[in-house]
């Protein structure tokens, strides 16, 4: 099982010269790299960069000595001493020759080609085709039955148009969705000049990485609705953000019209070190909802029982206000502020110092959806969730271990790289989880543990360790601190067999280099920190991060900047420090984070709330409760792009600039700072967080800083401090606490993102509304035979603490007593179903009749 | 006394030779127009207001690729295209500013549609310039139409070059 390494001793470097240019390169690459790596241009239509080269096209052909014929160079071995010749003669005839045979069947009705300006086959027609045309028998038409359009588009996804007249047959889209995303919903069918791209019978093109089919077409065949007959590229300006969507932040670029104030469409901007050039379907349209017509177009502020518009200074006048005489009264320790670990760093850190220096309170928390945070600051969790963790060297592990992660859905782009890693090397991958995930489809097996025993699985990962390996160091002492503490009767709770524990515990002591990735199951649970500690003695132990690494992945675009920046009551003492060093003072006061805020508001000690950018009434769990918590407070301010469940209880509600609006940085979940330009002017009246904070200050009369050089400059000093937390001196504690559970509700109930979703946003993105609109219970098969139930049939999902109806959806994945419900939909809050008090969140579901 | 002579001959006889002049004159036809009231045919490459052409069948020949637009010097179109129930592709928007017009004729030598053309049409004053900006609807030519005097020029352009009067 070795794979390519790092440390791997050195290639074999070959030597062949290229338009009498020596060129020097690894043994394996291709003519056509080589050629590329020297600056010398060759086109192209069917090699893509981050795929196998097939030689679909033939217009890369070169000339190389000794070779009797023109060969194409995208699948040709560079060898030494080799004499390639990219400009001759006979190369510019055969380019010429192979454009003229694609344009046999390409119609040319660029005029109305969404491609045009952009297209490849245009280009290098002018570039190197022929002026003239020789042909003057019908091309071959693609009709679609029943559809009177003059262009033959069909509809092949929620978003996806084909042209299949267009289309040239390189393959790009077939390949890139089976090797880069392993979805099979698009296809080559008949063969011979019959040949057609199409979609697989009976489906349609809608899985979540779907748009980047449309970017990588080299032709119009493949358009998407967003961008079609919408501008011409030419008439376009491009500016290059990140995605906020996503905690991996790939980068994109945006195309937008100035003169309109409008972005028209998002395309990747290949970054190698995070994304590859693939980015996600909310990636791709999630910027439509900074368009949408719901967005907060003016301050609102409650007079009487209604929200009704006002100026921009009479709001923040009343708010400075308000925020004083609270504090007068009752003290600052009766002030609290959530912000959105979407939020960029200027905005992050003007909220800190507004609710640490303005208001003197320590009670600000980022994490707006986890369920029991620590009382302590320095807990196991934050060990593993403070690790370093790079993208890149997923590619080049040899053991790939994702513990309790449904990629797809919450880090799609660490799942492209799982998969790529697979295509190039032969590393081994394992999911482990508590029910069935679509991502498994990468791993070599797929490990289910009984539900809510992520701990003890680790532990019997660490006793099978031990029995495989006898001489690990500290063996006696874990064997102390654990319970179960023998294998079998862990294997048995777990409900993973001890082979299987064995098997993958020696795996682990073998690996070479090993990513270890820990997902939102144990980030979300209410006993992450038992599973954390469980985690950092499997560390311990066997040694994981001395050979790759291991961490529990940041969840939200800037959820590492928020918690470098110290947007935590108790922050690192480092971050501590430096903040006290830059205000000269740090608040004495404990401070308390979300959960413990919340319990304050519930006792009425808590009377008044800053909210920037989220939605705890639809997101945090147990809705009802969250609901009757903000209907205590008395004063209550919230600044987002949209009205949501939470605004619609504000006094104040503030405009928020969306991402695009504003340049604005983001760390990602490697700890990489990334730019996000500025592609339009705030619509409407909205402002940037980081500007409303500042508004606010400076009618309190404190100014938060006096220039946004100072801002920033504050900002580099408190990122250059660590917060990577040691691993533990010592084996930690770990007894798993019970789960309780009630046969009336035998059935465990998942909550996440849709894949096509992500958080509340995005239902205002109306592509993204297309392939997902309404909420759905997922269910296994097992469940639907069980209930009689079809896709559609209208479902009663109740727990202990509520219940809602929606519509079924039978799973491909799902197995067993397991249903999984989206919570991007305001008309269905899956938070409702859900306590914070519960490990696991058991259901019962019966079939709603008529 | 020669002096005298002179001028009575003048008088009498040359004076009369003018009026003859003048005379032959009131009797024939004007070289001058009556405009407004009377027009000159313009020549049939003249280069007037633009017009927008349809297919047979009233469809728009114009698909708002513009191509017309990326060809004007003087930057005078205007367009924002949008999809047909058909999933066709039209102009949602399309506008002209004549002011801005330098009447060049490029957008007609770049359509590849043969939608848009400069027609006879020079009386174009107003007295503001907004109504300068002329919008699709004021340029397409009626449908149906009424005796269109380009039709033949058109017809005889697409023999020319060989390009098939497109049935639809
Ligand atoms: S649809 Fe586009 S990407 Fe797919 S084979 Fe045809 S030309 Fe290539
Ligand atoms: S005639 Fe010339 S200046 Fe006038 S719209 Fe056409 S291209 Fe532009
Ligand atoms: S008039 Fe002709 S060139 Fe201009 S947009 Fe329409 S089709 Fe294109
Ligand atoms: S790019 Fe080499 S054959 Fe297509």
């Amino acid at each position: 099982m070795s794979t390519s390494t790092t440390t791997q001793p050195a290639v074999k470097m070959v030597t062949l010269t290229i338009n009498d240019q020596s060129v020097t390169v690894p043994k394996g690459t291709t003519v056509l790299q080589a050629a590329l790596g020297a600056g010398i241009h060759i086109p192209t239509f069917c090699w893509h960069p981050k795929l196998k080269s097939v030689g679909a096209c033939r217009i890369c052909y070169v000339e190389i000595e000794k070779m009797p014929k023109l060969q194409v160079s995208c699948a040709t071995e560079a060898t030494d001493g080799m004499v390639v010749k990219t400009e001759s003669d006979i190369v510019k005839r055969g380019r010429k020759a192979v454009l003229e045979f694609i344009l046999a069947n390409h119609p040319l009705d660029c005029p109305t080609c969404d491609k045009g300006g952009e297209c490849d086959l245009q280009n290098l027609t002018f570039a190197h085709g022929l002026d003239d045309s020789r042909f003057d028998f019908l091309k071959r038409r693609h009709i679609v039955p029943g559809v009177p359009s003059t262009f033959d588009d069909l509809r092949i996804g929620p978003e996806i148009m084909l042209n299949r007249n267009r289309c040239i047959l390189c393959y790009k889209c077939v390949r890139s969705n089976k090797e880069a995303f392993g979805e099979y919903d698009i296809g080559a069918f008949e063969r011979g000049n019959a040949m057609e791209i199409n979609a697989a019978p009976g489906e349609q093109v809608a899985n979540p990485f779907s748009g980047n089919l449309v970017e990588i077409c080299p032709v119009g065949a493949l358009t998407n609705s967003d961008w079609r007959y919408k501008i011409r590229v030419w008439l376009t300006q491009t500016t290059p953000s990140i995605d906020i969507f996503n905690s991996s932040g790939s980068n994109i670029l945006f195309y937008k019209e100035d003169h309109k104030n409008r972005i028209f469409r998002t395309i990747s901007r290949r970054n190698d070190e995070i994304d590859d050039g693939w980015i996600t379907d909310v990636a791709r349209y999630g910027y439509q909802l900074v368009h949408s017509p719901d967005r907060l177009q003016k301050p609102l502020m409650k007079k009487g029982s209604k929200q009704v518009p006002v100026e921009w200074e009479e709001a923040v006048a009343f708010v400075a206000r308000r925020l004083a005489e609270i504090d007068d009264t009752k003290g600052c320790v009766c002030i609290g502020g959530l912000a959105s670990p979407t939020l960029d760093l200027d905005s992050l850190h003007s909220f800190s110092k507004f609710m640490r220096k303005v208001i003197g309170t320590n009670n600000l928390d980022f994490r707006i959806d986890y369920r029991s945070l620590p009382e302590k600051p320095d807990s196991a969790f934050s060990t593993l969730s403070s690790q370093p963790f790079t993208i890149a060297e997923i590619d080049t592990s040899d053991v790939i271990f994702v513990f309790g992660s449904d990629l797809v859905k919450e880090h799609p782009n660490e799942y492209l790289r799982i998969r790529k890693a697979r295509n190039f090397g032969r590393p081994l991958v394992y999911s482990v989880n508590s029910f069935n995930v679509k991502s498994a489809d990468v791993a070599d097996r797929e490990f289910i543990y009984a539900p809510g025993t992520e701990e003890v699985f680790i532990n019997g990962l660490c006793l099978a360790a031990i029995e495989e390996n006898p001489g690990l160091s500290g063996a006696d002492g874990l064997k102390r601190k654990i319970s179960p503490a023998d294998l079998n009767s862990a294997a048995k709770t777990c409900g993973v067999s001890a082979e299987d524990l064995k098997a993958l515990a020696r795996t682990l002591i073998n690996g070479k280099k090993i990513s270890f990735i820990v997902g939102d199951q144990v980030s979300l649970s209410r006993d992450r920190e038992v599973i954390a500690a469980a985690l950092c003695n499997l560390n311990r132990l066997v040694g994981i991060t001395s050979r790759g690494q291991m961490a529990a992945l940041a969840r939200y675009a800037d959820s590492i900047g928020a918690e470098k920046l110290g947007l935590i009551p108790n922050p690192h003492p480092d971050v501590k420090r430096a903040l006290t060093d830059l205000w000269g003072g740090f608040p004495e006061m404990a401070g308390y984070h979300t959960e413990g805020m919340f319990s304050q508001m519930l006792k009425g000690e808590l009377d008044a709330m800053v909210i920037l950018g989220a939605n705890p009434v639809a997101m945090y769990p147990d809705h009802e409760a969250v609901a009757e918590t903000f209907e205590k407070l008395d004063f209550l301010v919230v600044a987002d792009l949209f009205e949501t469940e939470t605004t619609a209880m504000a006094d104040v509600v503030l405009p928020l600039a969306s991402w695009t609006e504003f340049a604005g940085r983001y760390v990602n979940l490697e700890g990489r700072i990334q730019k996000a330009e500025r592609a339009i002017k705030p619509l409407y009246e909205s402002k940037p967080a980081y500007a409303i904070l500042a508004d606010i200050a400076a009618a309190a009369r404190k100014p938060l800083f006096s220039s946004a050089r100072e801002r920033e400059e504050e900002i580099e000093k408190v990122l250059a401090c660590t917060t990577v937390r040691p691993w533990p001196g010592d084996y930690l504690d770990v007894r798993p606490p019970a789960i309780d559970k009630d046969p009336a509700y035998p059935i465990m109930l998942i909550i996440g993102d849709d894949p096509h979703h992500r958080c509340y946003v995005t239902e205002k993105a109306a592509s993204l509304v297309k392939f997902c609109s309404d909420a759905y219970i997922e269910l296994s098969p097992e469940l639907a035979e069980k209930f009689k139930v079809e896709d559609g049939d209208a479902v009663r999902v109740e727990s202990k603490y509520g219940k809602l109806m929606a519509p079924v959806k039978v799973s491909r994945v799902l197995e067993g007593d397991v249903v999984f419900l989206p919570r991007n939909f305001s008309v269905t809050r899956a938070n409702s179903l859900v306590s914070r008090k519960a490990r696991i969140d058991w259901v019962r579901i019966n079939k709603v009749s008529g | 006394m020669k002096e005298i002579l002179k001028a009575l001959i003048n008088v009498f006889l040359k004076m009369p030779q003018g009026f003859v002049v003048t005379l032959k004159h009131v009797f024939k036809k004007p070289v001058t127009l009556d405009y407004p009231r009377e027009k000159k045919p313009m020549a049939p490459r003249y280069r007037g207001r633009h017009y927008l052409e349809r297919y047979e069948d009233g469809t728009e020949r114009c698909v708002c690729c513009g191509l017309c637009a990326a060809a004007c010097p003087a930057d005078a179109i205007y367009m924002e295209p949008e999809e047909t129930p058909n999933g066709e592709r039209k102009a949602k928007v399309y506008e002209i500013n004549l002011l801005r017009c330098i009447f060049c004729g490029f957008c007609e030598e770049a359509c590849p549609e043969e939608a848009i053309f400069l027609g006879q049409e020079y009386e174009f004053s107003d007295f503001n310039r907004d109504s300068f900006i002329w919008r699709k609807e004021d340029m397409l030519v009626p449908h149906p139409r009424k005796d269109n005097p380009f039709k033949r020029i058109i017809r005889r352009v697409r023999r020319v070059y060989g390009v098939p009067d497109a049935a639809r």
